[in-house]
């Protein structure tokens, strides 16, 4: 394989608190070396560029049965965004949910290489899997949803902890799946009735177990089994207002899981849990509330969920959140219960400005992320496409790195909202350091993967360079330049071979699909009566369910010793 | 002799997936748990209208031809193509799909699959609206309202009510199967009092049965305990036999029926006495009956997708849905007939965007039924190329559609000499998916399932994927060299 | 003024959006003939379809002389000027359109003035389905602008109406006309099909022939002597007025004539 040297760029690499010093990286079969040889490396002159770990996204729905669908429903989405088919590139069409190998041009185009897609239910698994082979240029991984599978619901109520843990591992290994995503806990299993619940202490009809239950035990089980990541939630009463409450009560409640000082669980799409009020009258942000108990505790990472103005699809797997929507919009709506595990929802939506609830919504995500004060604990996210299409990544980037920028979206906003916004007395602007914190470095250090995130020595050669000069540029003043350059990376680098150039895809790549391997000291009974368990509780063989090695087209997975 | 467990059936849209085969010496010899098409496919598959060897027409007939020849045959066919079809895809693997989208795309062609001769209809209605729709163990474990409008699964889908619906033992709902033998034995009692009436050995009139029928008595059938059938047809079908209560609507009037239901349901008012030939009365009946469930759901077939209104009874039946849903849980699904037409849209669509009827012609994809479906494509004749691969076009298109497809070259894939095959001018016999090569299915609810390979496919037969993929490389080379030319040429 | 005529008849779907007076104002017959369309997946010039003849008259404006069945998506979201097609005319015509006329002296294919806003399309043969209608799964109907038929016209037109006028001179329409409308006004000189109005929640069709059969879901209000077209026209009647669609607690109005519609004085006992 070919060595690389990029040489004389301005490195921003804070997992090694590399802030913005001109040195040479260099690059050996795929992985970050001390020194190549410069005779016959291949140079890249980054002289006066900025360079980073590639991009890193926690919480990107690209793939799988859910998106899928928002794709099939929504024919007047794709038909104004089409993208022709090139020498290199497959055709393909966005616009809020694009197409697999769109949805891998695009993020490469920004400078990403790892994306995580959040939300798998996990009989669908295949489904998710062979999307993912068609998403080209990225490293991915994906989370299975347990928070109201039944095996879950069942051990946790018995007390079972250890129980409860072994079959988390074998879903994870069964769906080749990467942490344990948790959404609406309990009132999705609610939802299969058409109820839901409303508070972290509410029963879960027919199984006597409440959310904060389900919660503090998937977090437990979490650190027995020694995952890298977080339990990854999506909090009670999303979307709703006044459920601010609901969200400190969810992270009061993790306090009980010891975290020796680590974080134990992260909070996805905080915008989106972080309303006050008491109806869409007077929501307002509760910004200041949910960040004073972050900023004062060290066991919640969250992430933006950062709305942008535009019409786009929101899905997800809380099933009731998405029929509220369809309540308020009138739009088509997609219900998709799964059996013994999950639902989920699709609307499509349009985030205007012109809207009170929309634009304090757009505010809430700024707020959150500026207000929180350590940037290692928010990271930047549209919880896509839910709050905007990905690619909208670099509008985000310009209003974190300049007031001005957000101070002039904030203007064309509703007045209400700009009444409300608390925007105004921030003066905070992220520097490129932090910038490559929230964007890179804070979520692959999250999600505990080792080889992502930095440009250390052994490190993944997963690297962007942004046309931006630190030393001359006042990224604060040129935010359209700063939006122009991290849209169109110089060069986006994947496993040491350069994908992108100046904004185009000029090498077609596959990435690696990385998944856990737990292995616990015993593993998960698979009996008879698991056997006949399975057959009363799903409607396919229990030999038909998991996701077999050659579902996954280039494999990544990680080894992982449970203590149990 | 070994016995295979677990084997995914590849016929409906169903796909159970607890099959059990028994092979010797490479041939299925028996089967258990499989409805009787079930049963059929894999004993009968090898039948003797298997395609043994490529074949090219010359001097207007199919002969023999090594398959390099008939790749090569193909590709230039699809390479110099104006506008081209590549049409079937449903009763193939994923897999082989993904290969098609990219050669469709490679060759600027239509590609589209049979949906758009059963539930393309389906999809439009569901763009319009959504779809409110839940996987068939969800209907297992919760449903007390089971509803089947315009299909006949007893007879189409065999094993969907064992599985799925009103004979399935769920967690909350328990299976109807008792109740239906007792009601089955009952009747029988009545059928022989009434033909001893009808032979003179008895004088007395039979009490009138309960009838579920209209017109008569009040549908008391409704108010029963436990999960309750409906079933909603043109005409008696076997499944309207089992049903609890069986209405029988005027042809083309299900759009009028529902949107009336859908007033019903709200309480609201008619100007009318009749809807679709069924007293407003009755309706209003059928509305309690579907607001006071638990969890309702209704199941459609092309009684509503293939009749007069078409994707806008899909639409309305998606509506009366979720109308019904501010008042209790209801869901809905489309009765998917091949084995993976879902399959076929959610591969297209997670390529491309569009779940059938996607048109490359211009370098991207486009999709607007009505003109970029085969059958629109067909009818007027735009095309000058056709692949067809995993379905008979030939037997079940309209006439004119067929003539004009035979009007320019066509290349057919199956393992069968099927109509289709009999008129191709290229064919390619292909080793059958889910028997002899393994893959990937949808189910109709989009649960993924894997095909199994259980036998060894003939001698010298590839599967869909193997050819799909050589015509693939072969269209880059011809088109690579033409490429060349043209440069030289200037 | 631009004058096209087609070189042959076309087997293949010509996708021609650049025949719009926007696009050829300004340009020299040579760079029309240079602009690029599409032959079925083949891209070709302009100029390589139809002879480009430059005619009398400045004012910004394209005639096509024959067969245009084939050719989609001619004036494609245009602003100013006037086309005319003196013969049939494909898919998509003035689909978008945002001002200007367009004149069609023969049929006009599916989606014909699609989520238009404003201008006039008139044809003077018939017009097939989803006149004015929006792209799939898009509620974006036609918002204002006037469209005259002569003939009749397809199934599913005028849905997702929500401004401006059609009128419907031809003894047919086809199913579904005014789906969803939410505004606007439909005018059907003679007759028009089934389930007509079907979901729509505002505007008016006012049908001054038979109407084939009323939905069940509309109600009867109330018999007016006449109504009101547009500024310059107004119906006489008198007409029953129906208000529906119920299913959609919609608040639309049917007219239909009360002379030649007999089979509704059953609804008159509700009055």
């Amino acid at each position: 394989m070919t060595e690389l040297l990029i040489k004389n760029g301005f490195v921003f690499d804070p997992l090694n608190k590399v802030n913005g010093e001109k040195m040479d990286i260099a690059v050996k079969n795929g992985k970050i070396v001390e020194k190549v040889n410069e005779h016959k490396a291949k140079i890249i002159d980054a002289a006066g560029l900025t360079v980073m770990p590639g991009g890193v996204d926690i919480h990107t729905h690209i793939a799988g049965g859910e998106v899928n669908t928002g794709r099939m429903v929504r024919p007047e989405d794709h038909v104004k965004d089409a993208v022709r088919k090139t020498a290199l590139t497959r055709s393909g069409t966005g616009y809020s949910i694009p197409s697999t190998f769109v949805t891998g041009y695009r993020y490469s185009q920004m400078g990403y290489t790892t994306v995580m897609n959040p939300s798998m239910a996990p009989l669908e698994a295949k489904h998710t899997h062979e999307e993912l082979n068609d998403i080209p240029l990225l490293d991915k991984a994906t989370y299975p949803l347990i928070g109201d599978w039944w095996f879950v619901l069942e051990y946790l109520r018995k007390g079972d902890l250890e129980e409860c843990a072994r079959h988390v591992a074998w879903m994870l290994q069964t769906t080749k799946g990467y942490a344990i995503k948790i959404v609406n806990p309990g009132g999705l299993e609610s939802w299969g009735f058409g109820r839901n619940v409303h508070s972290i202490d509410d029963q879960v009809p027919n199984f006597c177990i409440t959310p904060r239950e389900i919660m503090v035990g998937l977090a437990k089980v979490n650190k027995m089994l020694n995952l890298p990541h977080t339990i990854h939630l999506h909090t009670n009463n999303l979307g709703l207002p006044g459920n601010y409450t609901t969200t400190l009560d969810t992270m009061k409640a993790l306090e009980s899981v010891p975290s020796d000082g680590k974080p134990n669980m992260h909070i996805t799409h905080l915008q989106f849990s972080s309303f006050g009020g008491d109806g869409w009258g007077n929501m307002r942000s509760a910004a200041e509330e949910i960040s004073k108990y972050i900023n004062t505790h060290s066991h919640v990472t969250a992430d933006m969920g950062q709305v942008i103005f535009t019409d786009t699809t929101t899905m997800t797997a809380d099933g009731p959140f998405e029929y509220t929507l369809y309540q308020l919009s009138g739009h088509k709506w997609v219900n998709s219960d799964v059996e013994t595990e999950t639902s989920g929802g699709i609307i499509p939506f349009h985030y205007k400005k012109n809207n009170a609830v929309n634009a304090t919504q757009w505010s809430i995500a700024l707020e959150l992320a500026l207000l929180i004060e350590d940037p290692w604990k928010i990271y930047m996210t549209t919880d896509h496409p839910n709050g905007g299409p990905f690619f909208a990544y670099p509008k985000i980037i310009a209003w974190l790195t300049s007031r001005k920028a957000r101070m002039a979206t904030l203007k064309k906003c509703h007045k209400k909202a700009q009444k409300k916004s608390l925007l105004p007395s921030i003066k905070r602007e992220l520097s490129l350091y932090e910038l490559a914190i929230v964007t890179r470095a804070g979520q692959a250090k999250a999600l505990g993967l080792t080889n992502k995130g930095h440009l250390g020595v052994g490190a993944d050669a997963d690297i962007a360079i942004y046309d931006v000069n630190p030393e001359t540029t006042d990224i604060a003043r040129k935010y359209k330049a700063v939006r122009k350059a991290f849209g169109n990376a110089a060069y986006t680098i994947k496993d040491g071979r350069v994908v992108v150039k100046d904004g185009e895809v000029v090498q077609n790549v596959d990435g690696r699909t990385i998944w856990l391997d737990v292995q616990t000291a015993e593993p998960c009974r698979i009996d008879e009566q698991m056997k006949n368990k399975f057959r009363e509780y799903w409607s396919v063989d229990y030999a038909n369910y998991p996701v077999y090695d050659h579902y996954v087209k280039v494999k990544d997975p990680i080894t992982i010793q449970a203590s149990v | 002799m070994s016995i295979v467990q677990s084997v995914t059936c590849p016929i409906c849209g169903c796909l159970c997936d607890d099959i059990e085969l028994t092979i010797e010496n490479n041939e299925v010899v028996k089967v258990k748990n499989g409805c009787a098409i079930c049963e059929a496919k894999f004993l009968g598959y090898r039948g003797h209208h298997r395609i043994k060897t490529p074949l090219i027409r010359k001097d207007g007939k199919l002969v023999p031809v090594s398959m390099d020849e008939a790749v090569h045959a193909a590709a230039e066919v699809l390479a110099n193509a104006n506008y081209p079809i590549l049409y079937g895809w449903s009763s193939t693997s994923s897999e082989a799909q993904r290969i098609g989208v990219e050669l469709t795309e490679e060759v600027g062609g239509v590609m589209d699959n049979t949906a758009v001769v059963c539930h393309g209809p389906s999809i439009l209605g569901v763009q319009e609206v959504g779809i409110p729709t839940c996987t068939l163990g969800q209907i297992r474990h919760r449903a007390d309202l089971i509803i089947y409008w315009g299909c006949d699964p007893w007879s189409a889908h065999p094993r969907h009510l064992e599985r799925y619906t009103s004979f399935a033992e769920g967690r909350f709902e328990k299976s109807e199967w008792k109740a239906y033998m007792q009601k089955l034995k009952a009747q029988a009692g009545k059928k022989k009092v009434q033909s001893a009436t009808r032979s003179g050995l008895i004088k007395t009139q039979p009490p009138r049965a309960s009838s579920c029928t209209l017109p008569g008595a009040p549908p008391s059938a409704l108010s029963k305990r436990g999960r309750k059938l409906i079933v909603i047809d043109v005409r008696k079908s076997m499944s309207a036999e089992m049903a609890d209560f069986f209405i029988q609507v005027e042809p083309n009037k299900d759009y009028e029926l529902m949107q009336a239901i859908r007033v019903l349901i709200k309480d609201g008012e008619l100007d009318v006495d009749k809807v679709a030939g069924v007293p407003v009365e009755y309706l209003k009946e059928v509305a309690d009956a579907l607001v006071n469930c638990e969890f309702g759901v209704i199941f459609f077939g092309m009684g509503l997708t293939q009749t007069a209104g078409k994707f806008r009874n899909i639409e309305v039946a998606i509506s009366l849905v979720r109308d019904l849903n501010m008042r209790t849980k209801f869901l809905i699904m489309p009765m998917r007939g091949h084995f993976n037409v879902t399959g076929a849209n959610v591969v297209s669509a997670w390529q491309s965007g569009y779940p059938y009827g996607v048109d490359f012609s211009l370098g991207y994809p486009r999709y607007n039924p009505g003109e970029t479906t085969c059958m629109d494509v067909l009818i007027k004749d735009e095309h000058d190329a056709t692949l067809v691969i995993a379905a008979d076009p030939g037997a079940n298109f309209p006439k004119k559609a067929v003539q004009n497809m035979v009007k320019h070259p066509l290349i057919v894939i199956d393992p069968h000499m099927n109509a289709t095959a009999m008129l191709g001018d290229i064919v390619f016999p292909a080793a059958f998916v889910g028997i002899e090569v393994e893959g990937t299915a949808y189910r109709m609810d989009h649960v993924p399932l894997p095909l199994k390979k259980v036998v060894e496919p003939p001698e010298g037969i590839y599967s869909d994927e193997e050819i799909l993929r050589r015509i693939l490389e072969e269209v880059r080379i011809i088109k690579k060299q033409k490429a060349q030319q043209k440069v030289e040429a200037t | 003024m631009i004058v096209l005529t087609p070189l042959k008849t076309f087997k293949f779907p010509v996708t021609a959006e650049c025949i719009n007076p926007d696009v050829f104002q300004g340009k020299t017959v040579a760079e029309i003939a240079a602009l690029p369309v599409f032959e079925g997946n083949r891209q070709k010039t302009l100029g390589e379809l139809f002879k480009i003849e430059q005619a009398e008259g400045d004012n910004p404006s394209i005639t096509i002389n024959g067969d245009a069945s084939e050719v989609r998506r001619i004036g494609y979201g245009m602003k100013t000027g006037e086309i005319v097609v003196n013969g049939n005319a494909g898919m998509h015509l003035g689909e978008k359109m945002a001002g200007g006329r367009i004149v069609v002296n023969g049929n006009a294919g599916q989606w014909t003035g699609s989520s238009m806003k404003k201008g006039l399309i008139e044809i003077h043969g018939n017009a097939s389905d989803y006149l004015a209608s929006p792209y799939r799964g898009s509620t974006d109907g036609m918002k204002g602008g006037k469209i005259v038929v002569d003939g009749d016209v397809g199934a599913d037109s005028g849905c997702y109406l929500s401004g401006g006028l059609i009128k419907i001179k031809g003894s047919n329409t086809g199913q579904f006309l005014g789906y969803h409308m939410s505004d606007g006004t439909i005018h059907v000189e003679k007759n028009a099909a089934s389930r007509l109005g079907a979901n729509m929640t505002g505007g008016k069709i006012v049908v001054s022939g038979t109407v084939e059969e009323m939905m069940p879901t509309f109600t009867i209000d109330s018999v007016k002597p006449k109504v009101k077209i547009d500024e310059a026209e107004t119906a006489t009647g008198p007409f029953y007025v129906f208000l529906g669609d119920l299913a959609e607690n919609g608040t639309g109005k049917i007219f239909a004539s009360k002379p030649n519609n007999p089979n509704l004085k059953a609804y008159e006992k509700y009055l």
